[in-house]
């Protein structure tokens, strides 16, 4: 063969990977196919309104106050009796079944007349005598709880909003009532909003789960770790063996688990 | 023999045989084919910068009357997107400002609501998901990061024996992704927050190779927002929508904070364990935590990065 001959050859083959790989780069598409879709979050969940809602922000909202009304029901001048149980425990009448008494280390201040007044039972007192408005109650939980009363007039203990700068805005402070309920103060466990998802399916090949060893890593101290529930747990633990469910949060979000429904419903996620 | 042959498979006075000209011609078709077949994926490009955006001068250097100019044309390209006209501006540092951050890790439930409040706010991708702030689950009893999980799902948080340590951009003072970024297209302003111009960026993400609190987030692809979910006040530095190829991260809300309000991330945090402010005003919530709580910790303390976001705890 002559090394014309031998030339051409080359270039000819040269020519047909070319023309081939121009076919195939043409056809193919290049663009990714879409994500799959992620459960929006509710915008109207992301609000700053608060845990509950107390006797101020229902003067603000003009809302019904009749179940305040003390003496609808309660006879003036005549202090109510308190009963309690053979454990110290106050007995609550099924008139007032909504409260749950809850204040303090074992429950132990229960006496209801600690805060309200029982000669005025639309009014709150101090230990000191001093009487305060049902929505000017914050002196009086600062009666007991000082540092922590100390910490919210300084803003901080509890919620804020508005403007920073006081030149230019309001400061938004919130009443202890607005987030702690007051004969139950501990805030309740709530639901979490959802973890990150992650962008592309994880390949169900475990050699290939090094590129997302981040994920991988931590769900899977998440199934080691995670004990407080035994049924999600044992789901966890099922997932274990196989990749790709663990990480789609989603599949287990709200439907597999149990979830309360108290603050944010579990269904709301998937707007 | 070759004087008969000659003529046969010769033009007339070209001296290029058939032969190798058609070898020539399959050549150079095919070469040119492959050329635009490696320039195919350009047929996907569709939010190509403008001209206009392609010559706009660095942030720093552009004057008032540019300014105007430029946030023109990012309403107009917003509209043109989104159907919606936002309200885009150039917010600069305040004087006599420092912004602190300081977050209660006795208070914080890990609910995560700060998270998604942040993207609302911020205009961020939802898919593919691009978050700022990324809550980190810890045992009891350590600050060891390895034992840290970022997926926990559980039905109610807080969960017993674990404390919940939010990070985001911790907008140190000795920023080690501003010193390696080539073009400075991120840098620290006089009120403390490292800010990127998503104009400048050309997408090489040193910056979050350098962070050390991985802070800092990539747009991999084009950012997908609902048109209904499109926060219309925006900022230059703050949360205009990024194209694809840019960094991004948290910047204390700047189309807020320099407009005198809280983080969207602070107002919703539904136990007020984040506390933010001007450090300089000593009457300020943060100036207050610094001098009477217990500050654990500036996280990585040891990077030297100088963080001006605290972990405090309450006594």
């Amino acid at each position: 063969m002559s090394n014309d001959t031998k030339t051409s050859t080359v270039l000819m083959a040269l020519a047909g990977t070319f023309v081939l790989l121009a076919l195939v780069l043409a056809t193919r598409s290049t663009v990714l196919p879409p994500p799959k879709p992620f459960p929006l979050v509710d915008p109207a969940l992301l609000v700053p309104t608060t845990m509950r809602t107390s006797y101020l922000q229902l003067i603000h909202a003009k809302a019904d106050l009749s179940d305040f009304d003390c003496y609808a029901c309660h006879e003036k001048g005549k202090p109510p009796t308190l009963r309690f149980d053979t454990n110290h425990n106050i007995v609550v009448p099924k008139e007032h079944s909504d409260i749950v008494m809850g204040h303090g280390r074992h429950n132990r201040n229960n006496n209801c007349f600690n805060c309200h007044d029982e000669q005025n039972l639309q009014v709150l007192q101090t230990r000191d005598g001093r009487e305060l408005k049902l929505e000017e109650s914050p002196p009086l939980c600062g009666s007991c709880h000082g540092p922590t009363y100390r910490d919210w007039e300084a803003g901080a203990h509890g919620r804020t909003g508005g403007y920073w700068d006081r030149t230019r805005g309001e400061l938004t402070r919130r009443l202890c009532v607005d987030c702690h309920n007051p004969h139950s103060p501990k805030i309740l466990p709530r639901n979490p909003f959802p973890p990150p998802h992650l962008l592309h399916p994880v390949p169900s090949s475990p050699e290939l789960t090094g590129a997302h060893n981040r994920g991988g890593r931590t769900l899977l101290s998440a199934a080691a770790t995670t004990k407080s529930e035994p049924r999600c747990s044992l789901e966890l633990a099922a997932d274990r063996n196989v990749r790709a469910p663990l990480l789609s949060v989603t599949n287990r979000h709200g439907q597999n688990c149990p979830r309360s429904t108290e603050a944010f419903p579990a269904s709301t996620y998937h707007a | 023999m070759p004087d008969a042959r000659k003529p046969s498979s010769t033009s007339a006075g070209t001296g290029v045989s058939r032969r190798s000209f058609l070898r020539t011609s399959a050549v150079a078709a095919s070469g040119l084919a492959a050329l635009a077949a490696s320039l195919a994926p350009l047929r996907h490009l569709n939010d190509f910068p403008s001209t206009e955006q392609f010559l706009q001068k660095y942030y720093k250097e552009l004057t008032p009357a540019d300014m105007a100019r430029v946030l023109k044309r990012i309403e107009e390209e917003v509209e043109h997107q989104y159907g919606l006209r936002p309200h885009v501006r150039d917010l600069k540092p305040m004087d006599g400002v420092e912004f602190v951050y300081a977050l209660n890790l006795t208070r914080c439930i890990g609910c995560r609501k700060c998270v998604h409040a942040c993207v609302k706010e911020n205009n961020q991708s939802r898919n593919p998901e691009i978050q700022y702030i990324r809550v980190l689950r810890l045992p009891h009893g350590t600050m060891d990061l390895e034992k840290a999980e970022h997926n926990y799902n559980p039905d109610q948080v807080p969960e017993p024996g674990y404390f919940y340590m939010p990070v985001q951009c911790q907008q140190c003072k000795n920023p080690a992704c501003v010193k390696v970024c080539p073009v400075h297209a991120t840098w620290q302003e006089t009120d403390g927050i490292t800010v990127i111009d998503y104009d400048w960026c050309i997408g090489c993400r040193y910056c979050e190779a350098a962070c050390p609190y991985w802070a800092r987030r990539f747009n991999f692809t084009k950012p997908s927002i609902p048109k209904d979910r499109l926060n219309p006040e925006m900022a230059y530095l703050g949360n205009r929508p990024r194209r694809q190829g840019v960094m991004e991260k948290c910047h204390f809300c700047v189309q807020r904070t320099r407009d005198g309000r809280y983080p969207a991330c602070l107002e919703v945090c539904p136990v007020g364990a984040r506390k933010f402010g001007n450090v300089l005003d000593p009457n300020s919530e943060v100036a207050y935590i610094l001098r009477t709580k217990r500050v654990f910790i500036q996280l990585k303390e040891e990077l030297g990065t100088s963080p001006r976001f605290f972990y405090y705890f309450d006594v």
